[in-house]
């Protein structure tokens, strides 16, 4: 196609002499395609070995006990207080557990997601094109400067097909960065000086903290924080951590606009403009001007503007104030940080780090010497200046410069366009993936409620129809996406910008903020002009409005019709190859063989029996949206199915490979030379999902086989192993398995002596602030919240209440755990209280038996 | 059987439940949108540049057409090829007053019926603007378009004046009288 079309016009495309002479900061010339990089390199990027560890991983045997603990102050706290103390009285010390108290309550310093005088801005260009009479659609203007690349495809995507017929659309599509070398090199050289940067103004803080007389513990801290941070500055670019799937995307908010016009040729004028970002939340200049009548959204006021005075002028006023934007108060959470307010419902949650923020830069402000007290902005403020929640009274009334939001999944701040303030809200924790504002709840009722009303079946694929003919549509998505397979949606007399929005939402269903590759191979909205390059994509994501699309089925694997609420599989779908994993599967479990429904055989039964549980999971889904659960819980429920995939699927290449590398940790480490504690040695040295028993087992992996199967290979599962790895180099508690272990509690029977071993391993490893982030997310609020956890204050060994009291009481301190705390039940609150008056009394017992040299002690530590 | 079967061919006849997918091409202006929106609700509509492209349903004569009407700009014309599959029948718009763009509408037109996919459609020309002063007559559309050089295609050039609805009902007139001769549609 492309060689039937004339040359591009030769005005554009600056020499690469020029590209480079000012390639520096922010003009930096970069081209952009529509489309991920060659194919070429895509498939080798998709094929990396076979070889289940392809990362260094450490040796089991060196997985020591001391890996467990990441805080080395808790550390060695721990391990005297195991084996030098007798345990009798380990717990009951006073001294140890108010350190373990004071790690846990205070967290790491805080940073900004956003600093101020960071170079990076938040919008990179603004674009302008228009419907030419005799042309088609054309660039009229870009600033700064010109993105490379094909600028006609650019003036394409940003005229939607059928934008004659509606006065306004809004569309999003994504760009990918043609790197060519030199700009790789230029771009590692700018983080390494940032890096060197970074390195020297933390020795020049530490130099601070050698001088004013503190305690070497936050030394050592602080040393511990700087590996977490230096992973997290990287990731935070994109929420994605580093290096795995190229540069960043350039996420694209297109508005267009029909204006009749009577004086122009053929009676219309046609304008579309659009914002270049690399922040995911790009919707956020969607936001409205409330006090105009209607509603004016940012970007319709400047495209308004533009139809008056159609000058880079116009352009450029737009880029200052969206640039201008103030977000350098909204902190920087950690990657379980994020995890945790992500699935949360409160409001409050870390509400904490925002009145810190405001307080250092308050500090700041009122000329304090900062480098005089490096600590007190984050520990002991001095005095309050007036901090506000926003929309209260007080805040209201004006009497606070800065106020902490509302709620603290939104951070609150405006655009002054003109002179007019626009209020923009943007998101506190992005999880890889989340891109634009979506509803998965509306994709999941727009593919139920058809399939309500009459059973959609469909022709029997091993990868996509995993309950059978009749598998929930929104399961066929699902296993489509997790396979990799050319998924289309087709909204044919629907706004661009709501097909561009059920892409966006199915990328973070089969994501769950866990599984990546997704919106990398999305085309949010896309169109005729650019389909040989979209077939060029080995399995992709794609909005469409123009239903000639489902007239060419070789073009996908899987069409979502929007309108109708209907799915189909392609007549012309590649079918499933007979893998080893499978056929291994069959040999080792001949009993449950026939039930791998390969070639739809055993359809009926996987059909029947509901071997996955997803016509149960979607039972429930579709019972929570009736029951109007929020956004953020069918989030959460999605998110929790598609760890369970990933579980299971380790689970069934360790039955059948004998290895998986989705699952890094040890449980071998026990038997390593030297470990100090044999506390965990049974039951806290499992790993991987749980059943109930053996046979429920071979169950759920029989209906799975197939699926998972097909997602090996795949570019979210070589991209899960690589975070798996990366993720163990930060992770606390690495040789332990938080979530099994509480998954044990939650679904099995066990002896006492099981669950004093379970109950143990928490009150012995879980201490320090990440370590409990690390508790609480195992337990999410939205499941059982700390119930299992505090099972433990009944349980029949006296020890066990005592460790599980003083768990509970770290989490209570801690500045998430207190929530979680708060929504125990009274009769947990309860026993809680009864067990702890009755080590208080025992410890007094105790001193006065032993003597005054353990009071001394004591004294000191308090 | 064979009694159900004529009776559900029968019910097909009766209330033409087949639809016929048309494609309609044309340079840039030359109608298409006003042709397909005074077919679809009798309206003349004043018709902006199709971004694109429109699609709407209607029936006449029993048989449902679903219809496309693609822009014309030169720029998109590469896109009309996605449009062929499954296509039966093409109803090409010329602007009879454009003498100066005639041979690049017979060039184009040659280039879509030469499409392997277009093969077996039928072919209706709307001599459109007949109202201009100047307009090519049908019988010079027919020489400037070259339609003698197609052979075994069924073609028809119909003049028509779209804003009035001049013509349209004669153009489809034919136009379903033809496909019902054609074998898919299970005709005679």
């Amino acid at each position: 196609m492309a060689s039937t079309q004339p040359p591009v016009s030769s005005h554009r495309r600056p020499s690469s002499a020029t590209r480079h002479a000012n390639g520096a900061g922010l003009n930096h010339r970069k081209s952009f395609s529509t489309i991920p990089p060659s194919g070429a390199d895509l498939s080798q990027r998709a094929r990396p070995s076979r070889s289940p560890h392809p990362h260094p991983h450490p040796h089991p045997g060196m997985i020591s006990e001391m890996d467990r603990t990441s805080d080395p102050k808790s550390r060695g706290k721990t391990a005297s207080t195991g084996t030098a103390v007798s345990s009798k009285h380990s717990s009951l010390s006073a001294g140890p557990q108010r350190d373990h108290a004071l790690a846990a309550a205070r967290p790491r310093k805080l940073r900004s997601q956003y600093p101020r005088g960071d170079t990076e801005n938040h919008v990179e260009y603004i674009l302008v094109a228009s419907f030419d009479i005799d042309r088609g659609p054309i660039m009229e203007h870009q600033y700064p400067v010109a993105i490379t690349g094909d600028e006609h495809m650019l003036a394409e995507l940003m005229l939607p097909d059928q934008a004659h017929v509606r006065n306004q659309d809004w569309t999003m599509f994504f760009l990918h960065k043609d790197t060519s070398q030199e700009e790789d090199d230029a771009e590692r050289l700018a983080k390494e000086e940032r890096r060197a940067r970074r390195d020297r103004k933390r020795d020049r803080a530490k130099g601070i903290i050698h001088e004013s007389d503190d305690d070497e513990e936050d030394d050592g801290d602080f040393d511990d924080d700087d590996d977490d941070e230096d992973w997290d500055s990287d990731a935070s670019s994109d929420s994605e951590p580093e290096g795995m799937e190229g540069p960043p995307l350039v996420y694209v908010l297109n508005l267009v606009n029909t204006k009749q016009d009577k004086t122009a040729k053929r009676g219309a004028v046609v304008k579309a403009m659009a914002i270049c970002t690399r922040h995911p939340f790009l919707h956020i200049y969607k936001a409205r001007f409330a006090l105009s009548r209607p509603p004016t959204p940012l970007l319709l006021l400047a495209l308004e503007e533009y139809f008056k005075s159609p000058v880079p002028e116009t352009l450029a006023m737009l880029f200052d104030a969206v640039n201008d934007m103030g977000l350098s108060l909204m902190p920087k959470l950690s990657h379980l940080e994020r995890h945790l307010l992500q699935a949360s419902d409160n409001k409050d949650l870390f509400v904490e780090k925002f009145e810190q923020m405001i307080q250092a830069r308050i500090t700041e402000e009122t000329g304090e010497d900062v480098a005089d007290q490096p600590l007190d902005a984050s520990r002991s403020p001095p005095k309050r200046p007036s901090i506000f929640r926003s929309g209260t009274k007080a805040h209201i009334e004006g009497h606070a410069a800065y106020a902490v939001p509302r709620d603290t999944h939104e951070f609150e701040s405006k655009v002054m366009y003109k002179g007019i303030p626009i209020p923009i809200k943007v998101p506190v924790a992005i999880m890889p993936e989340t891109v634009g504002d979506f509803s998965l709840i509306k994709l999941i009722q727009n593919f139920s409620d058809s399939h309500a009303k009459s059973l959609q079946t469909f022709p029997v694929h091993p990868h996509l129809t995993t309950n059978g003919p009749t598998t929930h549509p929104i399961i066929v998505l699902i296993n489509a996406l997790l396979t990799q397979k050319r998924v289309i949606f087709l909204g044919h007399n629907m706004p661009s910008g709501e097909v561009a929005e059920a892409v966006l939402a199915a990328c973070a269903l089969a994501s769950g903020g866990i599984l990546r590759g997704f919106t990398r191979y999305a085309f949010p909205y896309t169109d005729l002009t650019k389909v040989d390059d979209l077939l060029k994509v080995p399995g992709f994501i794609a909005g469409v409005t123009n239903p000639t699309f489902e007239h060419h089925p070789e073009w996908w694997d899987l069409l979502c019709d929007l309108p109708s609420g209907k799915m189909k599989i392609s007549s012309k779908i590649e079918a499933a190859p007979i893998t080893e994993g499978l056929v291994y599967f069959q040999q080792q479990h001949p009993a449950h063989a026939n039930l791998v429904h390969h070639h739809g055989s055993g359809s009926g039964s996987s059909a029947s029996h509901d071997l996955t549980g997803d016509a149960a999971f979607m039972a429930d889904m579709l019972r929570s949206i009736a029951t109007r659960a929020g956004e953020r819980v069918i989030r959460a429920k999605w998110r929790a199915w598609v760890l369970k995939f990933t579980r299971i699927a380790a689970a069934f290449e360790e039955s059948v490979y004998g290895t998986s590398a989705l699952y890094i940790g040890s449980d071998e480490h026990e038997t390593g030379a030297g470990a100090p504690v044999v506390v965990g040695a049974g039951a806290a040295a499992g790993h991987g999902y749980v059943w109930v028993d053996e046979a429920t087992k071979a169950k759920e992996l029989a209906g799975n086989v197939t699926r998972i199967e097909g997602w090996r290979n795949t570019r979210s599962y070589y991209g899960f192993i690589q975070d798996v790895a990366q993720l163990y180099a930060i992770r606390p508690l690495k040789g332990l398995d938080l979530a099994h272990l509480h998954d044990r509690l939650r679904t099995q029977r066990l002896s006492p002596l099981q669950s004093r071993e379970i109950y143990d391993a928490f009150a012995r490893h879980v201490h320090s602030y990440d370590e409990i982030c690390l508790l609480l997310s195992v337990a999410p609020e939205s499941q059982a919240g700390l119930f299992y956890l505090a099972l433990g204050l009944f349980h029949k060994d006296r020890d066990v209440r005592f460790r599980t009291a003083d768990l509970l009481e770290r989490v209570a301190e801690h500045e998430a755990g207190r929530h979680w705390w708060r929504a125990l039940s009274r009769f947990e609150k309860l026993a809680y209280v009864r067990i702890k008056k009755e080590a208080e009394a025992e410890r007094a017992k105790a001193l006065q038996e032993e003597g005054v040299g353990f009071g001394e002690v004591d004294d000191r530590a308090s | 059987m064979g009694a159900s079967m004529s009776i559900s061919s029968l019910f097909g006849k009766l209330f033409g439940s087949k639809e016929v997918r048309i494609l309609m091409l044309g340079l840039d202006a030359a109608g298409k949108t006003t042709i397909l929106y005074k077919l679809k609700m009798n309206q003349t509509m004043t018709t902006i540049p199709t971004v694109g492209f429109n699609v709407e349903t209607f029936t006449y004569k029993n048989i449902k057409f679903n219809m496309w009407d693609v822009g014309g700009q030169d720029k998109i014309r590469p896109l009309w090829r996605h449009y062929y599959s499954g296509t039966q029948g093409l109803v090409f718009v010329v602007d009879s007053s454009d003498h100066a763009r005639i041979d690049e509408a017979r060039t184009e037109l040659h280039r879509i019926l030469n499409d392997l996919e277009m093969s077996d459609c039928l072919l209706l020309v709307f001599a459109n603007k007949q109202d201009i002063p100047g307009a090519m007559d049908p019988q010079t559309i027919t020489e400037k378009l070259d339609l003698s050089k197609l052979r075994d295609r069924p073609w028809f050039v119909q003049p028509a004046i779209a804003t009035e609805g001049e013509g349209l009902t004669e153009g489809f007139g034919w136009l379903s009288d033809n496909i019902k001769k054609m074998p898919k549609y299970g005709g005679k």
